[in-house]
């Protein structure tokens, strides 16, 4: 009599012929195997299969077996020292790993790498006129970054990749800038995508290989761009940023899910990101206590009014407030803990909301 | 924004994406050794783990956006790109060799002592069959096979990486082979001769 156990054993019989049954489990399906004539024929059909799989190399078989039993990769199969180096460099010839700078450039860095990786899977005729933000498609947001790093470049003595047309004077700088833009899109579109990318790759590399990237003194001088007078250095932060943000604004268009940036770099743009909502707030503001956390840190910052007491203690996580200052969320729905004050709190998303530009 | 399952590959993708090269290194040297032994199972020639291991870390490394980590582990997604080029590279051999003219090249595939030089033949060419019908099974029944086959797993760790039932591991171990040893019985193409 096969007994109860014959479906429990059927079931087990694709692992046991992989070698995946742990040693427990063996005396029972072995024990039914012996008296059931149909599950010993389908165990032996698939055990078949399995060596076959070996290339009916027996002792490749046997040499799975004893693996599966210790869970250790046998040393002779690594392939030694030398070859990993062989191969490892052969690879990084295939793409260029983000460049070695100083901290405060490390964001752009990285992020120039993840845009170029995302707009290699679009190949030269991929979908670029899918629309991605504004109403720009793919091939219009390279372009607005090609225009959006431009001024930071020429602040270093650059040259502007596409002829640079008038600009009326006394204007805002978010006139000139959102100028710029359409200037630069419409330039790059009479271009092909592959064009496009090529000038901003160029632009990018000008920026990482410039001595203000790897000169921490030097990238502490002060200048304004985009409206804010920052150290240089936090100038390459915002580029990071921006690029980052408008990655990921691609990658969604696209269905391609964007990770974040490592953590020291995510922090990096947190930490100035506080600093521009701080200046950004009103003096007599009334004071929030903004606590951002996760992603491997935390942080605390008072920000508003110095005079009056703590109306309000907000909390949010770094990837949220980051997308909040680039208006990618609706401060009424960014994910965020709150204490106090609820109008304070909303007054400090809402100004967070507007400083967004890109 | 990482999966409770695979914080490490969630990371580690993070960093192929933004181009820190450590994080090649770190992926190389966490399954190298499983991509070289997936590409020696299939083709019997330790050359070719150098070649199938160069394009399997080439692709992770330049196209890093193929990978997704919410959809499963680097260790699955990698045996099994790996597996995919090592068909290709036996399939381009099989080519050259029939080209040739020749039985040198399998003869210099297939490690002595084994079966003799038709026997072995016939057995590459079947476990080639086998090899590109296990390219082709739908991907939770791949993705089993891949763990508890190359990488070794019991039908219970295969269970807890996937982050499926037991039972279901097992039944897709199970379907999985009933499967492949059904593609053996009925070759896709009826020119193909059958020992029989």
């Amino acid at each position: 009599m096969m007994g109860s156990d014959h479906e429990g054993v059927r079931d087990l019989l694709g692992a046991w012929a992989l070698g995946a049954v742990p040693p427990a489990d063996e005396p029972r399906l072995l024990g039914h195997l012996a008296e059931c004539e149909w599950c010993a024929d389908e165990a032996e059909r698939l055990r078949d299969t399995v060596r076959l799989l070996d290339g009916g190399d027996a002792a490749l078989a046997y040499e799975r077996i004893d693996r599966a039993a210790t869970g250790e990769t046998a040393v002779h199969e690594d392939g030694g020292q030398e070859v990993r180096g062989r191969l490892l460099a052969s690879v990084l010839a295939r793409r260029p790993a983000a460049p070695s700078v100083a901290g405060h450039a490390a964001p752009y860095a990285a992020a120039v790498a993840g845009l170029q990786a995302l707009l290699r899977e679009l190949g030269d005729r991929g979908p670029w006129s899918t629309p991605v933000v504004h109403d720009w498609d793919v091939h219009a947001t390279v372009a607005h970054l090609l225009a959006a790093d431009e001024s930071l470049a020429l602040r270093l003595g650059h040259r502007a990749r596409t002829p640079l047309g008038e600009q009326p004077q006394d204007v805002s700088w978010r006139t000139i800038w959102a100028n710029r833009t359409d200037e630069v899109i419409a330039y790059e579109r009479a271009h092909s995508p592959a064009q496009t990318v090529a000038s901003w790759r160029e632009q990018s590399a000008a920026l990482l290989a410039d001595p203000h990237a790897t000169d921490t003194e030097l990238a502490a001088q002060a200048t304004t761009l985009l409206g804010v007078r920052l150290p240089i250095a936090d100038h390459y932060v915002v580029r990071g940023f921006e690029t980052w943000i408008h990655t990921d604004d691609i990658g969604r268009a696209l269905g391609r899910p964007v990770p974040v940036p490592p953590d020291p770099l995510l922090w990096r743009m947190v930490r100035l990101g506080v600093r521009i909502l701080d200046l950004a707030l009103a003096e007599d503001s009334v004071p929030v206590l903004l606590t951002v956390a996760g992603h491997g840190s935390e942080g605390e910052w008072v920000l508003g009014g110095e005079h009056d007491p703590v109306a309000a203690e907000l909390v949010l996580d770094p990837v949220g407030f980051c997308l909040l200052l680039a208006g990618r969320y609706d401060p009424a729905e960014v994910p965020r803990g709150l204490a106090g004050d609820g109008r304070a709190a909303r007054s400090v998303l809402e100004r967070a909301a507007r400083i967004a530009w890109l | 924004m990482e999966t409770e399952q695979a914080p490490t590959d969630a990371e580690l993708h993070r960093r192929l994406v933004y181009g820190d090269e450590s994080a090649l290194a770190a992926a190389y040297d966490a399954y190298g050794g499983l991509v070289r032994r997936i590409a020696l199972r299939v083709t019997h020639a330790p050359g070719a783990a150098d070649d199938v291991a160069q394009e399997v870390f080439a692709h992770l490394w330049s196209r890093p956006y193929t990978y997704d980590p919410q959809r499963g582990t680097l260790r699955t997604w990698l045996s099994m790109l790996a597996h995919r080029r090592s068909v290709d590279w036996v399939r381009a051999e099989e080519r050259h060799r029939k080209a040739a003219h020749t039985d040198e090249a399998a003869l210099h595939a297939i490690p002595a002592p084994g079966p003799g030089p038709d026997e072995a033949v016939v057995d590459m060419e079947r476990a080639l069959l086998l090899h590109s019908a296990l390219a082709e099974l739908p991907l939770p029944q791949r993705q089993a096979v891949h763990l508890a086959y190359f990488a070794g797993h019991s039908y219970r760790q295969v269970a807890a990486e996937l982050g499926i039932p037991e039972g279901t591991a097992k039944t897709r171990l199970r379907t999985a082979l009933r499967r492949l040893a059904a593609s053996l019985a009925e070759p896709p193409d009826p020119a193909v001769e059958r020992g029989a």
